[in-house]
């Protein structure tokens, strides 16, 4: 019904990670980010971000076409999206795990993260491992 | 059980015990040369986690790349501190290449070992989502 927040009923016989899952992807459903494009406002849903980057100390949120102004710092962003499927994977970009498509490692190089747009972003090794704590959790 | 979790915490219980034991022994007879020694290798261990932490964070380098830069600028600040500290004679100098050469070499396979096995981890688990 119209005006109605949204309601969803999980029913488990046991709670375990990946119901804790369950509970956490239904729980971002509600994340959005404030952004502005052309100086106008206007809000973006977690699951349409690609990734954020913070280019010359501005923050940029890439959707799957269009890119938007974030008027936030990386620590203030990467506090809105804790947990949820957004992780960093350098000092600049956080992406969204759920467009992440494959990790791969440039033969014996750097480390690359492929998006399901088919862009590819650099991974820093530091931050590997909170990517696969994203996956831990179901 | 978790192996690496145990080593780990061995690793920890052991530095605070040689810390404890350290400042009693300082408050009781002061600073001995072994008591000395050990401080100056935290001490060495601090600054080489302290460069590490910040390359790692700003700069962005193959893996192997990365590890020959740190090679040689690790040997430079061993040198530099075991001079400062007088830990090496003029002709052994040279030792450090191969200590460190030793440390970075099992650093680099544990490493690229992780790496891989935690990219597998990732890919299996996007695999298993997409087929889900």
């Amino acid at each position: 019904m119209e005006g109605q927040p949204l309601t969803v009923i999980i029913e488990y016989s046991e709670y375990n990670d990946s119901v804790a899952g369950l509970v956490r992807r239904i729980g971002s459903m509600d994340v959005a980010f404030s952004v502005s494009v052309d100086g106008r406002q206007t809000r973006i849903d977690l699951a349409d971000v690609y990734y954020i980057e913070n280019v010359d100390r501005k923050m940029f949120v890439y959707t799957g076409s269009d890119v938007y102004r974030l008027d936030a710092t990386m620590a203030q962003t990467e506090e809105m999206s804790a947990d949820t499927d957004l992780v960093r994977i350098s000092r600049t970009c956080i992406i969204n795990t759920g467009h992440l498509r494959e990790i791969r490692q440039v033969k014996n190089s750097h480390l690359e993260a492929v998006l399901d747009n088919g862009e590819m972003l650099i991974v820093s090794r530091k931050y590997l491992q909170d990517i696969k704590k994203v996956f831990q959790r179901g | 059980m978790n192996m690496k979790k145990v080593l780990k915490d061995t690793c920890i219980l052991a530095a605070l015990m040689i810390l404890s034991v350290f400042v009693i022994s300082i408050i009781w007879s002061g600073v001995t040369e072994e008591i000395g020694l050990v401080l100056k290798l935290f001490g060495l261990a601090f600054i080489i986690s302290l460069a590490n932490f910040l390359f790692d964070e700003y700069v962005n380098l193959s893996i192997i790349m990365s590890y020959v830069v740190k090679y040689f600028a690790i040997c430079a600040v061993v040198m530099l501190y075991g001079f400062i500290a007088g830990w090496f004679y003029p002709s052994n100098f040279w030792m450090t290449f191969i200590y460190v050469g030793v440390v970075l070499i099992l650093a680099y396979s544990i490493d690229s070992f992780r790496v891989k096995r935690d990219i597998e981890f990732i890919n299996r688990q996007i695999a298993g989502r997409s087929k889900s």
